[in-house]
């Protein structure tokens, strides 16, 4: 809108501005700045960040099973051998999966839903995995689903879907202890309230 | 309960103001929109958050506030109260946000202090109390239920930390809920499994709906006991006031919250294909409303322009009434250009109840001529002119 309709900015350049004043958290004042710093930096180094998009974008798929970000067609989790196969929990978000990592309190297996259930922002039931993790739950060996949503309203209307869903494959539904600050996000809870979270996790 | 002191810095046409308080009455006059309304809907802010006044929080910022060392330009409400458990201090910032080139966008943010600590607006709701008395109160009687639901929130929510939280909370899940509906309603989607989806938002809803209901109808039966002499006495008839609440849905004999929220949960079940068809929620706190009788008459649609100034100065005073029998201290009355409303009748029953020992008030007035010599020496007298006060 600003860049283009200065003459004075050649169109490669303001294509570029253009761009980059689409990502979140940058406004046309930070796009023109970074692309003027591109646009004298050494040609190795533009061409080292174009790539690296590229290759983000080529590489980057969703595991087959578990939907959570890998590079083959199965993430890590989902390959390694020492996973205890009969435990699924199911969080929204890839780092979510990376915030329970860290812990080192869970050895199961994941599921990554990709959002939360939330009508006002039109986000339903469809626009997440569930009916892959149903097909999950009925085809693998699990006896233990957890639901490790968020602790705020859109995370308990998922939960509460799901137990719906879950209640009649005759698996063990639990949820992770109390403890965790409503309403927050479970990437941002430190790895010890979130650890003994898991392990003090209730039947539903 | 008092205010000591109010501090206004860049507030509507406040540039500075630094106000110590009488106890008792405070008369603000002078000319229009010279600021004397501002002093009371600063009070009102600090007491819910939110301004008696249409518009944005940014519009409370003074016009010609300027940004300072890359700071934009902010509005600060500061006021030192005294209540029965003790001194406290409350403050209000709204800063007006800049895009990342340093323009004024429309939005605000607001930051909350008590005590000097951070906290949350909502827990600010109530540690002042306010009752505001316009001449637009006339709303309450003859206008939408929607004012008339505002008017218990407001009073509820000062008197109930858990009713202010509660009420937030009822409009988020009722919002998620109409998305749903509506969503079906349009056939974006389809209506597969509609109790599944809506089990959720029907259960988190019905369990605010049952403390919202107990409590407003709870309040509803207390000031009908307030009400009724207070109506008699500023009408000068004999028979008095009664008001009722109109729920949305038959509440039998249910009056608790756990059974309030029982009944509606039933109601909603029944009500899945109109809801579906209009694709909104049909049923809740959210669509009540009061009436006013006196005798067999509703005075909301048949009284005269009297009998209805007579129930909105009422239902004002009886909130007052209401928060003092309930906190056990005295509301603060705020009276914005009441008296040049009022015949001569009513305008001494409310400087009657404004007299009363411990009450603190402030009013606003254009014409000092509204009232009587002995009243004047009484009380504390500020003159207002464009945003100072001598
Ligand atoms: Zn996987």
């Amino acid at each position: 809108m600003t860049s283009r309709s200065e003459n004075l900015v050649v169109e490669p350049v303001a294509r570029l501005i253009d761009e980059l004043a689409r990502l979140p958290g940058i406004g046309p004042k930070t796009a023109s700045r970074l692309t003027f710093f591109l646009l004298r930096a050494e040609a190795e180094q533009t061409r080292t960040l174009a790539e690296a998009i590229l290759a983000m974008r080529a590489q980057v798929t969703l595991c087959r099973r578990c939907y959570n970000i890998t590079v083959g067609e199965l993430c890590a989790v989902c390959t390694s051998t020492t996973r205890d196969q009969s435990k699924i929990c199911v969080v929204e978000e890839p780092l979510d999966v990376l915030a329970i990592e860290r812990t080192g309190a869970y050895r199961g297996l994941y599921h990554v839903l990709h959002g939360h259930i939330a009508p006002l922002e039109g986000i339903y039931r469809e626009d997440l995995k569930i009916d892959q993790l149903i097909a999950r739950v009925r085809s693998e060996p699990i006896d233990e689903v957890i639901l490790a949503m968020n602790p705020n309203t859109e995370g308990e209307a998922t939960a509460f879907l799901l137990l719906k869903d879950l209640a009649s494959l005759g698996v063990r539904i639990t949820r992770p202890a109390r403890g965790l600050p409503t309403g927050g996000d479970l990437e941002w809870a430190d790895p010890d309230t979130l650890g003994s979270a898991f392990e003090g996790r209730r039947e539903l | 309960m008092e205010v000591t002191r109010l501090s206004l810095r860049d507030f509507r046409n406040y540039q500075h103001l630094d106000l110590p308080l009488s106890p008792e009455i405070t008369l603000l006059y002078g000319p229009n929109a010279a600021g004397k309304t501002s002093v009371l809907e600063a009070l009102f802010y600090l007491a819910t958050t939110r301004s008696p006044r249409v518009g944005a929080d940014r519009e409370l910022v003074r016009w010609e506030a300027e940004a300072e060392a890359g700071v934009p330009p902010f509005a600060r409400v500061f006021a030192e109260i005294q209540r029965l458990t003790g001194h406290m201090r409350l403050e209000v910032i709204v800063q007006r946000r800049t895009d990342e080139d340093g323009q004024l966008t429309n939005t605000a943010s607001k930051l909350v202090r008590i005590d000097r600590r951070p906290a949350r607006a909502l827990d600010l709701v109530g540690q002042l109390r306010v009752v505001l008395f316009t001449p637009a109160d006339l709303v309450l009687v003859d206008g939408p239920p929607a004012e008339r639901r505002r008017y218990l929130d407001i009073t509820l929510s000062q008197l109930d930390p858990h009713y202010v939280r509660t009420l937030a909370h009822y409009q988020k899940i009722v919002q998620q809920r109409n998305s749903l509906l509506r969503a079906w309603r349009e056939r974006r989607r389809s209506p597969r499994a509609v109790d599944d989806e809506l089990g959720y938002w029907d259960q988190e809803m019905t369990a605010a709906a049952g403390y919202l209901l107990a409590e407003r109808l709870r309040a509803v039966g207390e000031l009908n006991a307030l009400v009724g002499p207070l109506f008699q006495a500023i009408s000068g008839g004999t028979t008095p006031l009664s008001i009722d609440y109109l729920p949305s849905l038959a509440l039998h004999e249910a009056r608790d919250a756990g059974s309030l929220a029982h009944r509606l949960m039933q109601e909603l079940r029944n009500h899945r294909r109109d809801e579906l068809a209009r694709g909104q929620t049909l049923l809740g706190p959210h669509r009540d409303d009061l009436s006013f009788t006196v005798g067999a008459v509703n005075l909301g649609r048949y009284g005269s322009r009297g009998q209805q100034r007579s129930v909105a100065l009422t239902l004002k005073l009886g909130e007052a009434a209401l928060m003092r029998q309930r906190a056990g201290d005295a509301p603060v009355l705020l009276l914005d250009d009441m008296l040049s409303e009022l015949d001569a009748q009513r305008r001494a029953h409310l400087l009657e109840a404004v007299s009363l020992p411990g009450q603190q008030t402030l009013l606003t007035a254009t014409d000092l001529a509204d009232f009587r010599p002995e009243f004047l020496t009484k009380i504390t007298r500020l003159r207002v002119e464009e945003g100072r006060i001598y």
